[in-house]
């Protein structure tokens, strides 16, 4: 489905696109002028067909309810081309990032594994786990075999503050 | 110099050669490095989750580097630079973010400090090191080796926040790879990134972004392929077997860190820069030094 069928039996919703400029804490994303730098550029164009200046189109136009329960803005690569490229300061990323935000408090589908690195730094600190790995000879390593310095996890108080950090919005 | 260092997960889970020889080559330089006290998630990916949180995360990294009494931050990973970046700079733009920041800080008994500055290793090398101390440093010259180099994406863009290099024409680490006596040239795909990010939602993409691009440099016929990103690394040389087959193509492309091969042009053992540990074939590379 392309992202341009959204629209066609979505009515705009302005609060929601107010949420989304908020959370850019700037306007300039109305000043997107569909000059198209971004999607020429946009990693994720090719291969997943991320077009960001309709994202940008469909946010300034209030479909943001529909942008923020679809996949696409899922298929984002974050190489910050759109960002470094728009002549509008309108950035595409940071809106992909604010509609994912939302998608995430309106619990709407969000790809898994960003919600288990989230609760591994939650438990661990870190968002990784780690991996014992095995060389080109076939002998496992880990830290501790190859005499890397210990590693300390953060101190208890870290998992009350985090889970205060999370439920800002 | 003595500076602290903030590695970010990657690295210090899995992506070990980077650590091993980013220790070794760095205080081979004259640069004695300070570990944070705790191991913590920049904020990279809890950014999609919840953006506050990770702006949180990344104060919190340099309000442990604080605590280390030191004013510079080492932050080898272009992703973990990127976040700790923004975040430092949204703390410092925006007045009702540093005060929730700096409260929450407080109740860990932490606390952010604004002077800190932020470097990545490349900068590091090429704008304080200095290019003559490298050259004066190395041992045995790279000469003949023929490669291409991959920045990656977050140390160069955007512009406006501060970056490491030239955001469309970097050429800190081409001039790096120069210093050690090898060649690195120009190519197409060079700012073209490697899909790491994707890992989280679409494997198969990410696999084909690094793939197409390792097919590409391949071929150039160049040596050797020069990365100086986890994420990077993990994409090309880690899941090079993997990227092959989602481009259907016979892939054997030595990927190295740029910290592995000063530390060859330093004359380092091969097994003090973790080039063991590389899943990609670097002895192709190595017989030519």
């Amino acid at each position: 489905m392309s992202i341009i069928d959204l629209m066609s039996m979505a009515k705009p919703n302005l609060a929601s696109r107010e949420r989304i400029l908020a959370k850019l804490r700037g306007r300039d994303l109305v000043n997107c002028f569909q000059c198209i730098k971004c999607t020429s550029g946009c990693t994720a164009l090719k291969l997943l067909e991320l077009k960001p200046h309709e994202i940008e189109k469909l946010v300034n136009l209030g479909f943001v309810d529909e942008l923020s329960s679809s996949d696409i803005i899922w298929t984002c690569v974050t190489c910050l081309k759109c960002v470094q490229r728009c002549p509008q300061k309108a950035s595409p990323y940071h809106v992909i990032i604010a509609l994912r935000n939302l998608a995430v408090e309106r619990e709407a589908k969000v790809p898994e594994e960003f919600m288990k690195a989230v609760s591994r730094v939650l438990e661990t600190g870190l968002a990784e786990t780690f991996q014992d790995v095995v060389s080109r000879k076939m002998e496992t390593f880990n830290r501790k075999s190859l005499k890397l310095p210990m590693v300390y996890a953060p101190k208890e108080s870290f998992q009350t503050v985090f889970l205060k950090a999370l439920e800002e919005r | 110099m003595k500076a602290a260092m903030f590695w970010g997960c990657r690295i210090l889970t899995s992506q070990y050669a980077y650590e091993i020889s980013a220790r070794e080559v760095l205080a081979r330089l004259g640069v004695e490095i300070v570990d944070l006290s705790e191991a913590i998630c920049c904020g990279d990916p809890v950014r999609s989750v919840n953006d506050f949180a990770a702006t949180f995360l990344g104060t919190r990294v340099l309000a442990l580097a604080n605590a280390t009494g030191l004013y510079d931050l080492i932050v080898p990973c272009n992703r973990c630079h990127f976040v700790i970046s923004e975040a430092k700079r949204l703390v410092e733009s925006d007045a009702d973010t540093k005060q929730q920041v700096i409260g929450l800080l407080k109740e860990e008994g932490l606390e952010y400090n604004a002077r800190i500055k932020i470097w990545h290793v490349i900068d590091l090398l090429h704008d304080s090191v200095g290019l003559g101390t490298i050259k004066k440093a190395v041992a045995k010259p790279l000469k003949g080796l023929r490669l291409a180099s991959h920045v990656g994406c977050q140390i160069l863009r955007y512009s406006d926040l501060g970056r490491v290099d030239d955001a469309e024409n970097p050429k800190k680490l081409d001039d790096l790879i120069a210093t050690l006596g090898a060649e690195s040239i120009d190519y197409n795909e060079k700012l073209d990134c490697c899909g790491s990010h994707l890992t989280y939602s679409h494997v198969d993409s990410a696999l084909s972004l690094a793939g197409s691009k390792l097919k590409a440099v391949q071929a150039l016929g160049v040596d050797g392929l020069v990365v100086s990103c986890p994420d990077c690394g993990m994409m090309f040389d880690t899941k090079q077997k993997d990227a092959a087959g989602t481009v259907g193509a016979r892939l054997g492309l030595p990927v190295v860190y740029y910290t592995q091969l000063l530390g060859l042009a330093l004359d380092v053992d091969q097994q003090k820069l973790g080039l063991h540990l590389n899943q990609s074939p670097v002895e192709q590379l190595l017989s030519k030094v």
